[in-house]
């Protein structure tokens, strides 16, 4: 049984309702859900950065070593070594916030150009771009990452660099293939016709009116694997190397433990991994679902 | 005479607005009736309603909720039929200050039981063509293919040789050049006007009681439209069947149509026969008829009157409907001594002629 | 003479062949075919053809939206045939476009205010209030409610669409507009208010009209000259009465005959007989030699298939049968 009704006779000529009152509630409870994860990733950024944490991430405790939550105001227990989970949580978060940043900043901004260059001057360029785009694509990710690790032996940044650019070619397919299907439309045309330079039609046309949503998701679902492969590496031990606390790294210590029946050092990581990456992605989801939604009327 | 083939009563398609949280009065309440082998035409713009009572009339509605009320009387050498058959049973209106402001309805039942009833009906009894007949055929599949198909499907005839026998024949009686040869092309690779005759083939193979034809014109060149009206008025004397025919276009109606309904706003405000309707008669009108049929670019002399004498404002909005009649807004015919029923009450259709019925205040309460 | 059009050809290439590399059988689609004619300032010139006949084809190469193939497109004195994108820049204000699609022509993501204000300040710099003053001119030039301004294209009726396409085209200040099929998308009555309303902004502001339509009627109400198109050439080109009262070539006959009603009071020629068979797609792999409408033609069934219409060497030239009435025909009826 389906229910339809109307409250007011005269429906008006106002505009329509806005996109998010009128979205799926499914969808709101993905980007609030969302939007949590990301205050708190935030917050617990700052906290970390300024150092204000309950515990010395670093102090060691032996007469509380791997302490079950709760246990002397340690929230969420202590480690093999003594220290507080919970403080080693919230600063693990440095280990991957602005290095995925980073990462999402580049492949966001190189993969607009190369799609947009791609698109809107076909020929040799787009030639070009899809011959690079290929080539990025066709190395698998951790694989290519290990190996500069292996070679190089650099920092998270660096990592983060190679996650970045590995990112370009979906960027640049999607992009390129938005401003394909635009392009042929009148209203692009018609602002030719209008006189307006090309590049102020790429920009502004383009890119900021229709482009907008789809960035915004690439970048929530972009941190979303930075931080799976911050912590991945970090749990291979090749990212962040002990005492500096990364969630990857507190997983591996932890999983000595765990079949001791301590499973709180490995799982409280291990859960924050799979929470704030759910988060991040249910937020694209979540926009993805109110934004596309609304644009197909 | 008889009574009439198909009859509607009071039908009522609306839809909903997520965006709005209100109701699309498609269609509000429209009755009509198609004589045996005479063609009826609904005439309207956009937002009028006409290809929605085509579409209710076969079931083909899927957004919701669809018809929620109506009878339709399907009257055949088989016996009479209500293509809406115990819809009472799966609707449940909520009114409020006479307009409805609610609605319940149990969908995939009311589906079911349309299928049940229309299993049988569409395709075979009742026919449809629509517009833009390149898309409205299978791209996928020639087009001999697709008539053969709908000849199995839908007559005695099984056997496969003699289907394609049967298709080539229908080819043939809608003049499509070169039928042999057209039979194993693929809708791309053939004109608007042949596909459009191909698809009236396929609706008349099954010789059908009643073709529905959706603007069957419209989107085609000029030459090819009067074509295909010229065929259609063959096949209309030929075989007899009685059409209802949807158009915007007067000119196709007036080569066609016996009898006339025009629709604005979801309703019917005139209908008769088409001498009467479409001819010049304007004293004995629906306004918005007249205005309609004084538009059109062939009516007028321009520059005897310094410009088209166009209607004001803009087609009506299904959504927000107005209080009384529904052509208020834009009537340039309203005296004092009725303007307050105009504007808040709707008047009812009212029989001027033997045969021809308005709906206005202009003529009376 | 605002525009003058010479020879105008636009052929569309398309590769045949697995390796386009390779370049194997290319074909030519010679969607314009060499079209030549003016328009002088004020005038209203009506392009008349059924699908595929081309006249959307020179519309846009007009303005530029495609580049020609060859041919010579001179606007206000300027030969804009090849100028680069930054020459054609000024010019740009002078001439603009009505699209066919009400929709796609406005950015579905922009309210009306910003999509006026981007045309008024793409060639002049104005102030805030300035800007809106214009907006309000326009407003009441197209008699849009100023209530449109804050909606979006989706939230208004295909009339209003086509009233913000025009106010746009006039806000950059264009005295010459290409109108592509303008009525075509609208409803009947509808279509009435938008022929009125471009016949006022012609006599009021001086406009110049390349008018492109597949409605005769309509054409021939608002033009004072009309070409008639058929597969990329011009058939036919006078002053609209005579095109209405008096066309001599044979597909100008069969448009008018076409028009179902019969006949219209303006049209007392005797329709020909037009059942000529079923018309056929043109294919561009079978070029037609000579004149292109000869298949469909009446007068050269009735004639015993003349082979001076189809020989390549003979095809029929327009050429002028008195009072700037020319025909491409050599047997104008």
């Amino acid at each position: 049984m389906k229910r339809y009704s109307q409250t007011t006779g005269e429906v008006g000529e106002s505009s329509d309702l806005s996109p998010w009152k009128t979205a799926d509630a499914l969808d709101l409870v993905y980007v609030g859900y969302g939007l949590l994860i990301v205050v708190l990733v935030l917050v617990s950024y700052v906290l970390g950065a300024f150092t204000w944490l309950p515990y010395d991430p670093e102090q060691i405790r032996v007469d509380l070593l791997n302490a079950p939550p709760g246990s002397a105001g340690h929230l969420l227990g202590t480690d093999f070594l003594g220290r507080d989970i919970l403080s080693r949580l919230i600063v693990g978060i440095q280990a991957y916030f602005l290095p995925g940043l980073l990462a999402i900043v580049i492949s966001l901004l190189l993969g607009t150009t190369l799609g947009a260059l791609a698109s809107y001057r076909s020929g040799e360029v787009e030639t070009l771009v899809t011959y690079f785009n290929n080539l990025i694509d066709s190395i698998p990710r951790l694989v290519l990452i290990l190996l500069v690790i292996a070679a190089f032996k650099p920092g998270i940044y660096y990592i983060m660099v190679v996650v970045g650019v590995t990112g370009v070619p979906a960027v640049a397919s999607l992009i390129a293939g938005k401003i394909g299907f635009l392009r042929q439309k009148n209203f692009i045309e018609a602002a030719h016709v209008l006189g307006l330079p090309s590049r102020v039609i790429l920009l502004k046309h383009i890119l900021w009116h229709h482009c907008m949503p789809l960035l915004v998701i690439q970048a929530t679902i972009g941190m979303g694997e930075a931080i799976l492969i911050e912590t991945s590496l970090s749990y291979l031990g090749f990212g962040v190397q002990e005492p500096t606390p990364s969630w990857g790294n507190m997983v591996q210590a932890g999983a000595n433990y765990f079949f001791q029946g301590k499973f709180w050092p490995s799982t409280a990581p291990a859960l924050s991994i799979l929470f704030t990456i759910l988060g991040f992605h249910l937020l694209g989801d979540g926009l993805n679902g109110i934004l596309e939604g609304s644009a197909g009327k | 005479m008889g009574a009439p083939l198909l009859e509607i009563e009071n039908l009522r398609t609306y839809f909903h607005s997520r965006s709005k949280r209100a109701f699309i009065r498609a269609v509000d309440g429209v009755t009509m009736a198609i004589a045996r082998g005479k063609t009826l035409s609904v005439v309207g713009e956009s937002g009028s309603g006409k290809s929605v009572t085509a579409l209710s009339i076969m079931g083909l509605l899927n957004a919701g909720p669809g018809v929620i009320s109506g009878k339709i009387a399907f009257r055949t050498d088989g016996g009479e039929r209500n293509l809406l058959h115990d819809l009472e049973h799966y609707v449940t209106l909520g009114e409020q200050d006479g307009r409805i402001m609610e609605v319940s309805k149990d969908e995939a039942g009311w589906r079911k039981q349309v299928e049940r009833i229309m299993a049988e009906v569409r395709g075979k009894e009742i026919a449809m063509i629509f517009q833009n007949p390149k898309s409205a055929l299978n791209p996928f599949v020639t087009v001999g293919h697709q008539i053969t198909e709908a000849i199995r499907l839908h007559t005695p005839t099984k056997d496969p040789k003699e289907a394609k026998e049967r298709s080539l024949d229908w080819l043939e009686r809608v003049r499509m050049d070169s039928p042999r040869l057209r039979f194993d092309d693929y809708p791309y690779g053939l004109s608007g006007g042949m596909c459009q005759r191909a698809m009236i083939a396929m609706a008349l193979s099954s010789e059908p009681a009643l073709l529905i034809a959706d603007e069957p014109t419209t989107g085609l060149d000029a030459t090819i439209q009067a074509e295909i009206v010229g065929l259609l008025a063959e096949l209309k004397s030929e075989l007899g069947i009685a059409t209802l025919l949807i158009s915007h276009d007067i000119r196709v109606v007036s080569r066609l149509a016996d009898a006339v309904a025009v629709m604005y706003g979801g309703t019917v405000v005139e209908y008769g026969p088409a001498p009467e309707i479409l001819g010049a008669r304007f004293g004995l009108k629906h306004p918005y008829t007249a205005a309609l049929l004084a538009s059109r670019p062939s009516a007028q002399n321009v520059e005897e009157k310094g410009g088209l004498p166009a209607i004001e404002g803009e087609v009506p909005d299904p959504i927000d409907v107005p209080r009384g009649c529904r052509f208020y807004a834009r009537c340039n015919r309203v005296t004092e001594d009725i303007r307050d029923a105009c504007a808040r009450h709707e008047p009812a259709l009212k029989e001027l002629t033997p045969g021809h019925h308005v709906r206005c205040w202009l003529y009376g309460d | 003479m605002i525009l003058e059009v010479t020879n105008l050809r636009k052929h569309y290439r398309q590769r045949a062949g697995i390796f386009p590399a390779l370049r194997s059988r290319e074909r030519f689609i010679p969607a314009v075919d060499g079209v030549s004619f003016c328009l002088e300032e004020h005038e209203t010139v009506g392009l008349v053809g059924e699908s595929g006949c081309g006249k959307t084809t020179i519309g846009r190469a007009i303005l530029r939206l495609t580049p020609a193939t060859s041919g010579r497109i001179v606007f206000d004195g300027h030969d804009i045939t090849a100028m680069s994108a930054r020459e054609l820049r000024p010019l740009r204000s002078q001439m603009q476009m009505i699209f066919q699609d009400l929709d796609a022509a406005l950015n579905p993501k922009m309210r009306v205010r910003a999509i006026l204000a981007e045309a008024i300040t793409t060639h002049h710099r104005l102030s805030d209030g300035e800007v809106a003053r214009r907006i309000g001119e326009l407003l009441e030039q197209v008699n849009l409610k100023a209530s449109k301004l804050s909606n979006f294209p989706r939230e208004l009726a295909g009339g209003e669409k086509r009233r913000v396409g025009i106010a746009r085209a006039l806000a950059v200040g264009a005295h010459f507009i290409v109108a592509d099929e303008p009525t075509s998308a609208l409803d009947v009555s509808i279509q009435a208010q938008v022929v009125n309303l471009l016949r006022d902004l012609q006599r009021q502001l001086g406009l110049s009209y390349l008018f492109i339509s597949h409605d005769l009627e309509v054409v021939q109400l608002i033009s004072r000259r009309v070409a008639v198109m058929y597969l990329g050439k011009i058939v036919e080109m006078g002053l609209a009465d005579r095109i209405a009262r008096a066309a001599r070539h044979p597909y100008t006959h069969l448009l008018w005959s076409a028009l179902v009603e019969g006949q219209s009071k303006e049209a007392s020629h005797a329709p020909l007989n037009t059942r000529t068979g079923a018309w056929e797609p043109f294919d561009f792999e079978r070029p037609v030699s000579g004149c292109r409408f000869a298949p469909r033609c009446p007068v050269y069934e009735a004639r015993g298939r003349p082979a001076v219409c189809t020989d390549a060497a003979t095809e029929p030239q327009l050429h002028d049968i008195g009072g700037r009435h020319y025909v491409a025909c050599h047997f104008p009826v």
